[in-house]
């Protein structure tokens, strides 16, 4: 029986089963192209078992100091009001104000040396975080999950890259921030939910049709649609106006396909499993990130916070409308201990770990030094990230930060090669060319680029 | 006569891919060496018309006629030998070509200037930048200001701080500046420089002959020369640049070595980091030249691949003499002419954001008047609409909302920029009244834009991005990495709005607004006011008592403001051309020069000249040939997106599709609901009356999930970028399953219930809304579908017909041919 709601058998006036609005919805895959279909059918498109990966957004830049890089013999000034704690990873310490993490260490790795040379400010390391690159000359690159979805395409009717809650918003730079699908087209750009998943009554809005639209007005919608559009060859050149209908053929998907709607329920979750991953923005959010992983979506990117300026976030400048090193310890990282813990723990009792990468990263670090308002400012000379599941080995530490976590002592790593070392994770050759415009090939990674080959 | 010219210039350049034709030329043709540390690169390039077509990097020999002089190597770089004249003769083939050179000033010592040498070198190694010393708090140890801002303070830095051992005047070479450099020491920003190169032996030098630091005499960098300017190159060309600073004192330096090259459409040509464009593709490429505080660019124009171009296109006024001109020289034939239905679905959309009435498309279509379409754009200029439309426009532009102003405050901005509109108001005495605005900001709307702005530097931002079109927030902390303007400049240019004072009148929420007779903003690196100073205008003495925003408004509005017109000429433009002429539209700088620079000019002077008039520049637009072709492309001209070969295609504003929505269902929308400023809570409003247009609202915190998914700009931060016409799955998610557009069709007020309850046949029903929605009449094919279609649904019963015809509505008005202006 097709439903159009997950909690009602759809109405239909012959009474019978009829599957002709599937077909309808079947018709353009799900953003897809034919060609990306066939890229995708050698990957075995619907069945698969390739690594996934969630990528959670630390938006704002989280001080390397007050994490994962604890310096507990530097000077007070820099290492700040909290002291080290162990983990049950022997010699790993990262900062007392994480306790649930500690215990999770074996899930992941910290990398210590990750640094970056462009300007300081958020957007750029936005860009290279999620793209790998630096925008210039008017090239804007993929973000990684948006090349994997290029390249796998989507398994069965859920698409291959889902963004949560929302797209990053203004951090001052007005420069994009590499969420969307570059030069690989808008066709390829993630889902976006644009909806706040701890929010009472939550549903992603607009998925369900009303009552009154039954099955058979919705294919016949489309039907009409599409003999209305086949009229003019003036939008053949028009990005734009492909994006429409690939919008739509993906829209039809999603209210078509039970599976894709119960992805998104997050009311199916039990009261105590939704409490074990905080009743917050991001805790719910990295929830449902499970449950879509759970569904089949190859890739789905958290952001932390949509901006940095109304909100309390990693962003700690200390003055206002920023917040300061405390504030980030009261409220920031209980936030991210609990929602992050819970999803490695879930990942892993649901055997989902094994073949879900979960990488939590941030656009840079933080000053070192402690300035007058009680924060520290933007640092991109080095910051840590933390990368597990998949393939990826847990428990490590990769490259160090010297004495006052200034900048990389040991093993320095860009974000290109963040960047590779998710695609080796997802089974890529990091090198594998995209065509870029003008169908110039372009390599997923640079090739002077590696990836961190000891974490595997 | 045009015509004929064009195709013997381009005769000319087919001709150079194998006989070379055109003039040879080298630059620079004057070459000045003033001093005796100074050489110059010289360039043999082919030039025709003013461009350079080909490049000459080894199959040229030089000469120079006086070698006591001048001296010239095979590669073409001169050197000073004496005082004197001298002349450089190169040769390629039997064509020759010659550059005068000026030696002076070989009897002076040999100086190296900190500020015109010393930090270029820094700048150009890449010490000073933000990843490196010239980040916030420095690096290892040293804090230089991000690519020499602070001359000074660099100075010091280098000189004074860390024991003065960066500089050892006694024993130069074990400088920390040289062998960290260098790396003959440990340096954790790698190699810089190579020991005993050009730069090694600069800063050596500059040490040995004492370090002095910037003199108060020094020549101050006035100019920036690129040579050549403009190219016409093809895919895999290669052409050299070379850059040369003019100082306050008449000299002139080579200083390729030294600046920093990008460009603007990798895609079209790149430029690697000693200043060779090597073209990728086709199109225009503007190369950006960066050293000191200036920018320069060079134009790169590559032909599309495409034989004929010459189509015959009309050309209606001016416009289109530099369209065609550029098209022609880009190789892009346009498209035909659009029809009569698509211009008016087209004009009425653009210049009043509403669909054609299908009586008026009707009569348009009818009418056998030649003139029709001029007397077309006569009428929307006055129609009610046109002020609904360009009010919304500029209050958007304005941020006007209830975000940060009490109601009454709202009102009365908006009623300031309607009534404006409605009068049409010459665009500088607009900008003239709200910018010195006086008085209750109940009563003088347009004082509302210095509440909405109340810290100095965010009125000054905010000002710049409105009128003049281009952000100079950069420059607040550190000299703009894009453009000219310094942190100097910013904070001039800041302390014209530091004399703005607000204090609370008697009403709630009132805000009496006056200009002060004190008031200075601070550099923040000086902590002394600057003189207030428009972008490369006249310093206003700290002590003058003449208002200061008067004095802006003066500088901003003169007919000789080289930015204002420029700006809002291009908002207009890129409102009817779907692309700015720069783009972003509010982003002008010399590094985003426009697709095309004479047009804009051309727009820009034509606008003053009719006294700011925006009608006249509206219509001007709207009669061009270039605004009334097809939107069809042809295969020549499908990859252009830029120079106006067609009409180009774009996504109605969101408000415009709602209030479609409402006028062609018959069901108007209803805007009472408001969100509260923070997002988080709704209240209900009875302000706004039902059959209030989307477009007529003054506030932009009406809860409308429709707006907000479809693109509606917040109004929070003076940015063209707040709009958005990106399709999203949202907006689909909400057109198939959203109540905005169901519950319009199915309300039992809705115009299917009237067609219904008049027994409107089916053939009748398609033909209504074809022509409402798409101001077309369906093909017979079309028609025949649907029709039988709506009768198949009517065999099932009246319900089931009605919500056929609900359903082939919404397949319409969901439809690209209606979403987009085409």
């Amino acid at each position: 029986m097709i439903r159009l709601d997950a909690h009602r058998p759809a109405t239909f006036c012959d009474g019978t089963t009829r599957r002709d609005f599937l077909h309808a919805g079947a018709v353009a895959p799900l953003g897809l192209t034919l060609a990306s279909a066939n890229r995708a059918r050698a990957a075995g498109n619907g069945t698969d078992n390739d690594t996934n990966c969630i990528m959670l957004f630390l938006v704002g830049g989280p001080s390397q100091l007050d994490t994962f890089d604890p310096k507990p013999k530097a000077p007070a000034e820099v290492r700040g009001p909290f002291t080290a704690t162990k983990t049950n990873v022997s010699g790993m310490e990262i900062s007392e104000i994480f306790p649930k993490t500690a215990k999770h260490a074996d899930k992941f790795s910290i990398i210590r040396s990750v640094y970056h040379t462009a300007a300081a400010v958020h957007d750029t390391g936005h860009q290279m975080m999620q793209t790998g690159r630096l925008f210039a000359g008017g090239i804007e690159y993929p973000h990684v999950g948006c090349a994997l979805g290029y390249l796998k395409g989507g398994r069965g009717e859920l698409p291959p890259h889902v963004l949560l809650p929302k797209p990053i918003g203004r951090t001052g730079g007005n420069l994009p921030h590499g969420h969307g699908a570059g030069y690989l087209g808008k066709s390829h750009d993630p889902f976006i939910l644009n909806a706040d998943p701890n929010a009472p009554g939550f549903k992603v809005p607009d998925l369900l049709p009303p009552d009154y639209i039954t099955g058979l007005r919705a294919e016949r919608r489309q039907k009409f649609r599409d003999a209305v559009d086949g009229a003019t060859a003036t939008f053949e050149g028009s990005g734009a106006a492909k994006q429409l209908d690939d919008n739509f053929a993906l829209a039809y998907k999603l209210m078509s396909s039970t599976k894709a709607r119960e992805a998104f329920a997050l009311d199916k979750e039990s009261a105590k499993t939704r409490d074990r991953y905080g009743r917050t923005r991001f805790g719910q959010s990295c929830l449902m990130a499970r449950r879509l992983i759970e569904a089949g979506v190859r890739f789905v990117t958290v952001n932390m916070f949509e901006t940095v300026f109304d909100e309390v976030t990693w962003d700690i400048h200390g003055s206002k409308p920023f917040t300061d090193v405390q504030q980030m310890a009261r409220e920031v990282v209980p936030n991210f201990d609990m929602a992050y813990t819970a999803l490695l723990e879930d990942l892993a009792d649901r055997g989902l770990l094994s073949n879900t990468m979960v990488v939590a990263l941030g656009e840079f670090g933080r000053t070192p030094k402690i300035n007058p308002a009680g924060g520290r400012d933007h640092h991109p000379g080095v910051w840590s990230i933390l990368m597990g599941g998949g393939p990826i080995k847990g428990g490590m530490v990769v490259g160090e930060s010297d004495e006052l976590a200034y900048a990389p002592k040991t093993r320095p790593v860009t974000p290109g090669e963040v960047a590779a070392t998710i695609y080796k994770g997802l089974g890529l050759d990091p090198h594998k060319e995209l065509p870029g415009p003008q169908n110039r090939p372009i390599p997923l990674a640079d090739f002077s680029v590696k990836p961190i080959n000891e974490l595997f | 006569m045009l015509l004929r010219t064009v195709l013997i210039a381009w005769l000319s350049v087919f001709a150079t891919a194998s006989v070379p034709a055109a003039e040879l030329r080298v630059y620079p043709a004057e070459v000045l060496l003033s001093g005796p540390n100074r050489t110059q690169q010289l360039l043999a390039v082919d030039v025709d018309n003013e461009r350079a077509i080909k490049d000459h990097p080894s199959d040229v020999s030089y000469k120079s006629s006086a070698g006591h002089v001048a001296k010239v190597d095979a590669s073409g770089r001169v050197t000073a030998i004496g005082n004197g004249n001298a002349v450089i003769t190169a040769t390629v083939g039997t064509r020759t070509a010659t550059a005068a050179v000026k030696v002076s000033g070989l009897d002076q010592p040999k100086e190296w200037s900190f500020q015109n040498h010393v930090l270029p070198v820094l700048t150009r190694t890449g010490c000073n930048s933000g990843a490196c010393h010239g980040a916030l708090a420095g690096k290892g140890g040293m804090k230089l200001s991000l690519r020499a801002y602070d001359p000074d303070s660099d100075w010091f830095v280098l000189t004074r701080q860390a024991l003065a051992r960066r500089v050892d005047l006694t024993k130069p070479a074990e400088s920390l500046l040289l062998k960290k450099a260098a790396r003959l020491m440990p340096h954790g920003g790698g190699t810089r420089i190579v020991e005993d190169d050009d730069n090694f032996t600069l800063l050596l030098e500059w040490i040995e002959s004492g370090a002095k630091g910037p003199q108060a005499n020094d020549a101050k960098l006035e100019h920036l020369e690129v040579f050549p300017t403009h190219a016409l190159l093809k895919p895999k060309d290669q052409l050299r640049v070379t850059a040369r600073a003019v100082y306050s004192d008449g000299s002139k330096e080579d200083v390729t070595g030294w600046a920093k090259f990008g460009s603007s459409e990798e895609q079209v040509a790149g430029v690697d980091e000693d200043g060779v464009v090597t073209v990728a593709g086709s199109g225009e490429a503007a190369i950006t030249v960066s050293f000191g505080t200036m920018v320069s660019t060079l134009t790169v124009t590559s032909p599309f691949p495409n034989k004929a171009v010459l189509a015959a296109s009309p050309r209606h006024n001016y416009i289109d003499e530099f369209v065609h001109k550029k098209l022609e020289l880009l190789r892009l034939p346009p498209s035909a002419q659009c029809t009569d239905a698509e211009f008016a679905r087209r004009a009425y959309l653009d210049t009043c954001g509403i669909l054609p009435p299908p009586d008026e498309a009707r009569a348009f279509l009818a009418d056998t008047d030649p003139k029709k379409r001029e007397k077309l754009i006569a009428r929307l200029l006055d129609h009610p609409a046109f002020t609904d439309y360009w009010a919304y426009r500029w209050s958007e532009m304005l941020l006007v909302s209830s975000r940060k102003l009490p109601q009454p405050a709202m009102w009365a901005f908006y009623r300031k920029v309607r009534q404006s509109v409605a009068d049409n108001l010459p665009w500088n005495q607009f900008a003239r009244e709200v910018l010195t605005s006086s008085g209750s900001t109940f009563a003088n709307g347009g004082g509302n834009y210095f509440v909405l702005h109340k810290d100095v530097s965010e009125l000054a931002e905010a000002t710049a991005i409105t009128f003049l079109g281009t952000s100079v927030g950069c420059a607040k902390c550190h000299n703009h990495p894009l453009e000219k303007w310094t942190q100097d400049q910013y904070w001039a240019f800041a302390n014209l709005f530091s004399r703005v004072g607000l204090k609370n009148g008697d009403r709630p929420g009132e805000v009496l607004v006056r200009s002060r007779l004190d008031g200075e903003a601070l550099h923040p690196r000086t902590g002394v006011p600057v003189p207030p100073t428009p972008f490369d205008g006249k310093p206003l003495p700290l002590d003058s008592p003449i208002d200061r925003r008067t004095y802006f408004a003066d500088w901003l509005t003169a007919p000789d403001n080289p930015y204002f017109a420029r700006a809002i000429v291009n908002r207009v433009w890129r409102n009817f051309m779907g692309r700015g002429l720069v783009e972003a539209e509010d982003d002008m700088r010399v590094s985003n020069p426009p697709t095309n620079a004479e047009l804009l000019d051309a727009l820009a002077a034509d606008f003053v000249k009719h006294k700011y008039d925006m009608k006249h520049l509206m219509r001007t637009i709207l009669q061009s040939a270039a605004y009334q072709r097809s939107s069809q492309p042809t295969p020549e001209n499908a990859a252009d997106d830029r120079f106006y070969s067609r009409y180009l295609v774009r996504r109605l504003p969101a408000e415009v599709i709602l209030d479609a929505y409402s006028d062609i269902t018959h069901v108007p929308t209803q805007f009472n609901k408001m969100q509260s400023a923070a997002g988080d809570s709704v209240t209900a409003t009875a302000i706004y009356p039902a059959g209030t247009r989307a477009i007529q609202l003054p506030d932009s915190l009406l809860l409308s999930r429709f707006l907000e998914a479809f693109g509606r700009a917040e109004r929070v931060a003076t940015c063209s970028c707040e709009r958005t016409s990106d399709a999203s799955v949202s907006q689909a998610l909400h057109l198939n399953n959203g109540v905005t557009l169901n519950d319009k069709l199915r309300d039992a007020k809705s115009v299917v219930s009237t067609w219904i309850a008049a027994k409107l046949s089916d053939v009748a029903i398609v033909d209504r809304v074809f022509l409402a929605a798409l101001t077309r009449l369906p093909t017979a094919e079309e028609k025949k579908r649907f029709v039988e279609l709506l009768r198949e649904a009517a065999m099932e019963g009246e319900q089931s017909h009605r919500e056929a015809i609900e359903d082939f509505l919404w397949a319409v008005l969901t439809g690209r041919e209606f979403l987009f202006n085409h």
